[in-house]
């Protein structure tokens, strides 16, 4: 550390005592020539030559090397030209007023020159920074994202000041992710977190931390959130060279910010684009569905129903089970198309339940009756509390979710059982509890109850079904407000699912609806 | 039959569908009419009306409610509604713009010709002398007011006997929540869909055997409610007893 800091320290001393040495070296290399000719030259002239080299020390290194150029061309002329020759007297009161007077104007003359040159950098370096922030803006109108925005911020510091900033990113549990591995002060460090929690001073602060010099902080967040911070060394200068750096700093970071508020209206508008997708993924699924399943099973559901009213078929026993295969069958086909249709609303976020006063009673009547075919094979027995409210639900959606519920109790459990629903009320809600005397569910089943699609590995081959039936029936209850549970003392005890769903707080007053 | 047969016009553009609804019909005595798009649908309506149409929603030239509007225009023809598994909000708007009632796609023939057998009752009702309404074991006398079940005289409140009134003018055929909530209360409970629900549970005590499981007053969910008059199929429920 110690010998790299020596050896730092010498290139420094370098590069500030190079100009001079040049400069005198300059003047050196000129005279020779000038030496040479000195019999040709009038020697009132030989000041003004010099002019040369100190013109082009004062514009290629500035004022100082340009004064020192000028004394050393003095001693020059003096030394080498005016007499006495070889020595620095000067005897000519004459000469002695030439020589001050080639002093004067070459200092004069190189103090414009080297202001001159201070200019032209100027221009050149701020031509060099606009020509940068052009390309960083045309970098970032590219950026798709947060992290091509990050990347494209730290290769443009990488090559405008020579060190890339540092980042204190905010991950999605809203910690800050620290800084690679760059040496940042501590107190650079606690100032990132304390903005990116939003506490302390917001968008912007300047820290000197001592050793490293000046560092800007500033807040990179959009509109609607803070996505971390961003911190850059300003380092050590003059006044004017910290605040000329600052300004540079600052510019890109507003650059920044535009862009930044340009992601998060794409990225609205992305979410927008990819919800309307769906809508219209939906509305075609639904459509195609409706039309290229539902017609022809309509066009076979109903003659099969034609079929089944001639009196010469109902007669022959042979025919008439036909008719009926065909009847259920088509009836089985028609409630996997209105399973899938149920999905496809659930999945593509089109559920918005019609929330209207209902009868628990007309739901699982309605549920059992619309279900007739698939519960024929079963005792179905259902028992209503004498005084129950009216639900605040969906009534077509709940009708679905029970009619799901009873055809899994069905297929489940034996043909002739029972299957036995029980509706009773408790305090501003309804619970209807639908058990079986079935195959039961294992504790490893129950967990898995809820995905869409399981289907207990034990009865996959054995009873038909898509698996959508208990995740169709839970998202509409879910929808509705209400809950759904399932309890099973084990395999063979049978399966009890119970439906909590909201209520009235009680019967609204009986008198009040009639006179 | 001496009497002349109603006629019926299909009106979807499925062929397979036309099929087998005019074998459904023609079997129970129906002269059948066709038309596979609402142009050619309409020009039959006006030119040869008649009795009973059979209007599929999804039709290609135009859509089945705008051709419903356009014969309401000036016709009072029981019209049946085929629908697509419409939403409920889709059914009240076809029943308020003047459908008789609608099936469901896939349906039964048995439920389509109950549908239409109740909605020509109701056409040409105005007609028959007969002002007492039957379902099952109930009879409604809709001059005299009466009500009686299996033959003794039923007591219902004034409001229990217009909700039981509307239902019986259109018996088999689904009568809205809107419309009932007119009926009834006209004033500024029409909103209160609460009170209709209670009201149906009260009538239900006194006039099903189980108002548990009702089988003469059925809830359409979402809709409104139908007084049944036919029988065929048996609740699920009622094999247990």
């Amino acid at each position: 550390m110690i010998a790299a800091d020596n050896h730092q320290g010498s290139r420094a001393l370098w590069r500030a005592a190079s100009p001079v040495l040049l400069s005198v070296l300059g003047v050196a290399l000129f005279t020779a020539p000038l030496l040479a000719f000195s019999r040709n030259v009038a020697t009132s002239l030989v000041p003004i030559a010099y002019l040369i080299p100190v013109m082009f020390v004062a514009t290629r290194w500035g004022i100082w090397p340009a004064m020192v150029a000028s004394i050393a061309a003095m001693a020059a002329a003096d030394f080498f030209f005016f007499a006495p020759l070889y020595s620095f007297r000067v005897d000519d009161p004459q000469e002695a007023v030439d020589l001050l007077l080639f002093l004067i104007v070459s200092m004069v003359s190189s103090n414009l020159a080297s202001r001159l040159r201070q200019e032209t950098e100027r221009l050149r370096r701020s031509e060099k920074d606009m020509q940068a922030l052009y390309d960083f803006s045309r970098r970032l109108a590219s950026c798709f994202t947060i992290a091509d925005l990050i990347a494209a911020i730290q290769e443009h510091f990488a090559l405008a000041f020579g060190h890339p900033a540092t980042f204190f990113v905010k991950r999605s549990d809203s910690n800050i992710e620290p800084p690679e591995s760059r040496f940042v002060p501590p107190m650079v460090q606690a100032a990132a977190t304390a903005m990116n929690s939003g506490v302390g001073p917001m968008s912007r602060t300047i820290l000197d931390a001592n050793r490293s010099g000046l560092w800007l902080l500033r807040a990179i967040s959009s509109d609607d959130a803070i996505h971390g911070v961003i911190a850059v060394n300003v380092g050590i200068g003059s006044q004017q060279a910290i605040a000329i750096r600052t300004s540079r700093i600052e510019a890109i970071l507003d650059e920044t910010a535009l862009t930044l508020q340009r992601l998060d209206i794409g990225k609205a508008m992305e979410s927008a684009r990819l919800h309307l997708q769906g809508q219209l993924l939906r509305d075609a699924f639904h459509g195609t569905l409706s039309h290229e399943l539902c017609s022809p099973l309509a066009a076979i559901q109903g003659s099969a129903s034609v079929l089944d009213s001639i009196p010469a078929i109902r007669s022959d026993p042979r025919i008439r089970a036909l008719v009926d295969a065909i009847s259920e069958e088509t009836a089985q086909l028609g409630g996997y198309i209105r399973n899938l249709l149920s999905a496809t609303r659930v999945t593509a976020g089109g559920l918005s339940p019609r929330l209207e006063w209902t009868d628990p009673r007309d739901i699982l009547n309605g549920a059992a009756r619309r279900r007739g075919r698939q519960l024929g094979a079963h005792r179905i027995e259902i028992a209503f509390a004498d005084d129950l409210p009216l639900l605040h639900v969906d009534s077509g959606l709940i009708e679905e979710a029970c009619g799901q519920i009873l055809e899994n109790a069905a297929k489940y459990s034996p043909s002739g059982s029972t299957i036995s629903v029980d509706v009773r009320p408790e305090p501003e809600r309804v619970i209807i509890r639908v058990s079986d005397q079935g195959v039961g569910i294992t504790q490893d089943e129950q967990e898995k109850l809820g995905r869409r699609s399981f289907r207990g590995a034990r009865h996959q081959a054995s009873v038909p079904g898509s698996g959508l039936g208990f995740w169709i029936a839970s998202i509409f209850v879910h929808a509705n407000g209400g809950t759904i549970s399932v309890h099973s003392e084990g395999q063979g005890q049978g399966t009890a699912v119970m439906i909590k769903l909201p209520a009235a707080a009680s019967s609204p007053a009986m008198v009040a609806c009639d006179e | 039959m001496s009497k002349p047969a109603n006629v019926v016009l299909l009106i979807d553009d499925e062929p397979k569908i036309r099929r087998f609804l005019r074998a459904g019909f023609e079997l129970n005595g129906f002269d059948v009419l066709e038309a596979e798009n609402a142009t050619e649908a309409l020009k039959i309506a006006t030119f040869s009306p008649p009795d009973l149409i059979v209007l599929d929603l999804a039709l290609p030239d135009l859509h089945g409610a705008e051709v419903l509007e356009r014969i309401r225009a000036w016709s009072n023809i029981p019209i049946i509604i085929l629908s697509v598994a419409a939403g409920e909000d889709d059914k009240v708007r076809l029943l308020q713009a003047g459908a008789d009632d609608y099936v469901v796609k896939p349906f039964g023939m048995a439920e389509l010709l109950a549908r239409s057998e109740a909605s020509l009752r109701r056409y040409f009702k105005s007609t028959t002398e007969t002002p007492v309404v039957v379902a099952g074991p109930l009879s409604v006398d809709l001059v005299t007011r009466t009500v009686s079940l299996n033959h003794s005289r039923l007591h219902l409140t004034r409001k229990e006997y217009r909700l039981l009134h509307v239902l019986a003018m259109h018996v088999g055929l689904v009568v809205t929540h809107d419309q009932l909530l007119k009926e009834i209360w006209s004033g500024n409970q029409r909103d209160n869909i609460q009170y209709l629900r209670i009201l149906v549970r009260k009538l239900r005590q006194k006039i099903e055997t189980d108002p548990n499981q009702p089988r003469l007053l059925i809830t359409e969910s979402g809709v409104g409610y139908r007084l049944q008059n036919r029988f065929d199929s048996v609740p699920v429920a009622d094999r247990v007893s």
